[in-house]
């Protein structure tokens, strides 16, 4: 890890050189309210004051919600070849949070068995992180994710006076160099930077007492009348998963071209709160009510990877307490099985 | 949260490849079981991949059938034949529709063998094993059966406790048949529905585990089944005082990807696909949602 500072006037530049030699995905404003990642021509088209995307910028790009894995053409032979992407990306502008999700990703499509057709894309993307501004129902800092320790090239704070830079790998410590022309940071930019986090964490209003949560699971997983009051207006309508950027869970599927001469194995979303995601044929159902599909999301997130990965699932980004219609807020349950387990 | 994903295969230096990417394989018989269950004889076409094909009793592979679909099946032949292997596919889904309609000579794709857990044939070795199966649960059990038949003296009392709804069901009749004649096995059968000719035990297959003589210091339990027979036999086996280290279960669950990543087959902390399919009970015992 390198550590490196650069003028205020040195962003446009870099992002001026990484437009005219990359393909690059930024946050810009799409409408009145909404910002998104999309691909970036012009560096004025980035806006950094984004408080939150509906889509998580990684996933978009690594794991989107339809994506062929192999290809099939059925000719005297059977030809297979395996969908590898091989195009370069930047990504700029991820948050501390969703940077983390992003790691999580990583992490389960590298463990075992190594997803090329995923793991294909991530080598290519080269990611610029930058700390923005957390939305009134983000809680990251509970989660631990309003920092990232890793998964990035660069990582950008704005300091005010000039921007602090963690550089990571030697592609990031290229396009540094050759775009905005960084120098050492000095022990006085270490002290600004230390402020910066100080007041940078006093932003996120929303907190939540996880100590001794992954426990205390284990001591409501039966309480069949709390997952029931919590799962109650549950819709199952699956917004939560769609919108949630550590969310994974996918359906393979076999698709014959029109002309019947080629096919695709492909993967989609799938949700695990709508009733057919423990369907097995023959009609069981391993998850056949709200209650239990909602337990199971909570699982997951908060207890699965702690004993598994020793990290929480969720990042704490609120993109599900925002998409959910019935509104179910995870901080708030949390509180509300804590509160179970200690009266 | 740091993860090096890019050192870590870069160092290794692993060309990377899709893990969806299934072997093209030809269907060489097909065989009807029983009204809903067909038997099929599969060998992958590569010569080289079918000799590096080896799998473990209890193991899976994911089965494509182009244009349709990709579901899990258990091997249920024996793992010391290399020329091909089998499946036993009840005509039920979207897959199983499509491979009962297909004919011999017929294309497939498979990807695996897949799954960590196994029924441990070789920590079995000495002790006395019972094995206990309802209706489609025979298929997986039966790859460790032939197996320890055809290994038969590193084993003591073996014994087959099967469980169908009525005798129409009964998978692998002839062979079952074949098993009684012979004097190292000890088949139980018993069915709910019994038809005039049935001379066998009435009733669920855990009716007969009360019967079972075998100390549990040196006896193995193997149960495959459908998913509302194992609280049962597992309820039996306890009162027997059968140890949950020696009690290996076979999990179905939803899987779509064999390889640990689609999630779908999680049973707590654990995936179906990759941790098992085949649980000692121990392993299990605090995952609620397991049995």
């Amino acid at each position: 890890m390198l550590y490196k500072v650069f003028e205020k006037e040195g962003l446009k530049n870099l992002l001026a050189g990484i437009i005219s030699n990359y393909e690059m995905f930024g946050p810009r404003k799409v409408d009145k309210v909404a910002y998104d990642f999309v691909a970036i021509n012009e560096p004025e088209q980035i806006d950094l004051n984004y408080k939150k995307t509906t889509l998580p910028p990684a996933k978009k790009l690594l794991f989107p919600s339809y994506e062929s894995l192999v290809n099939f053409n059925f000719g005297e032979k059977i030809e297979i070849a395996p969908v590898i992407e091989s195009r370069q990306r930047v990504l700029f502008g991820i948050s501390p949070w969703d940077l983390n999700g992003m790691n999580f990703l990583d992490r389960i499509f590298s463990t075992d068995f190594i997803d090329g057709n995923y793991i294909a894309k991530r080598k290519k993307l080269i990611v610029i992180g930058y700390d923005t501004e957390p939305s009134d129902s983000n809680f990251a800092l509970s989660m631990g994710a309003e920092y990232a320790t890793g998964g990035y090239d660069l990582f950008i704070s704005d300091l005010g006076k000039k921007y602090f830079v963690r550089v990571a790998t030697p592609a990031g410590n290229s396009i540094l160099e050759s775009f905005a022309g960084a120098v050492d940071a000095g022990t006085e930019d270490f002290a600004s930077y230390n402020k910066f986090m100080e007041n940078y964490r006093k932003k996120f209003k929303v907190k939540v007492d996880l100590n001794q949560f992954h426990d205390n699971f284990e001591a409501v997983y039966s309480d069949n009348e709390l997952w029931e009051k919590l799962s109650k207006s549950c819709f199952s309508c699956g917004s939560c998963n769609l919108v949630c950027p550590t969310c994974f869970c996918f359906n393979v599927r076999d698709d014959m071209l029109i002309n019947l001469k080629e096919g695709v194995k492909s993967r989609e979303w799938d949700s695990c709160m709508i009733p057919e995601y423990g369907l097995v044929a023959g009609g069981h159902n391993f998850r056949p009510v709200n209650s239990n599909r909602l337990k199971q999301r909570y699982r997951c997130k908060l207890k699965t990877f702690v004993d598994k990965f020793e990290t929480y699932s969720c990042v704490g980004c609120g993109r599900c307490v925002d998409a959910c219609l019935a509104k179910i807020n995870i901080y708030e349950d949390i509180n509300s099985i804590k509160k179970e387990v200690n009266v | 949260m740091v993860i090096e994903i890019k050192d870590k295969i870069a160092e290794n230096s692993i060309e990377l490849n899709s893990i969806y990417v299934p072997q093209v394989a030809t269907i060489t018989k097909i065989k009807d079981l029983t009204p809903t269950e067909k038997q099929f004889f599969i060998k992958i076409d590569n010569p080289h991949l079918r000799q590096a094909f080896n799998f473990l009793p209890g193991q899976f592979v994911e089965l494509t059938v182009f244009g349709v679909g990709e579901a899990p099946f258990s091997i249920p032949s024996s793992p010391n034949n290399k020329e091909y292997f089998e499946l036993c596919v009840r005509n039920i889904g979207s897959v199983s529709g499509a491979l009962h309609r297909m004919e011999a000579g017929s294309k497939v794709g498979i990807r695996g063998p897949f799954g960590k857990g196994y029924f441990p044939y070789d920590k079995m070795k000495g002790s006395n094993v019972v094995i206990v199966a309802g209706g489609l649960g025979m298929a997986p059990v039966r790859s460790l059966l032939l197996q320890m038949l055809e290994d038969r003296q590193s084993y003591k009392d073996l014994t087959l406790i099967y469980g169908c709804i009525d005798p129409g069901n009964i998978l692998y009749k002839d062979e079952i048949e074949d098993l009684r004649k012979r004097n190292d096995i000890d088949v139980k059968l018993t069915v709910d529905k019994p038809d005039d000719s049935w001379k066998d035990a009435v009733g669920v297959c855990t009716n007969l585990i009360p019967q079972l003589k075998y100390s549990p210091e040196d006896t193995f339990i193997v149960v495959c089944g459908p998913p509302v027979m194992y609280k049962f036999v597992i309820i039996e086996l306890n009162e027997k005082k059968y140890l949950p280290e020696k009690i290996f279960l076979s999990l179905e669950r939803r899987m779509e990807c064999g390889v640990g990543k689609c999630n779908h087959c999680h049973i707590g902390d654990k995936l179906s696909c990759i941790d098992g399919p085949v649980f000692s009970l121990w392993e299990i015992k605090n995952l609620k949602e397991a049995i």
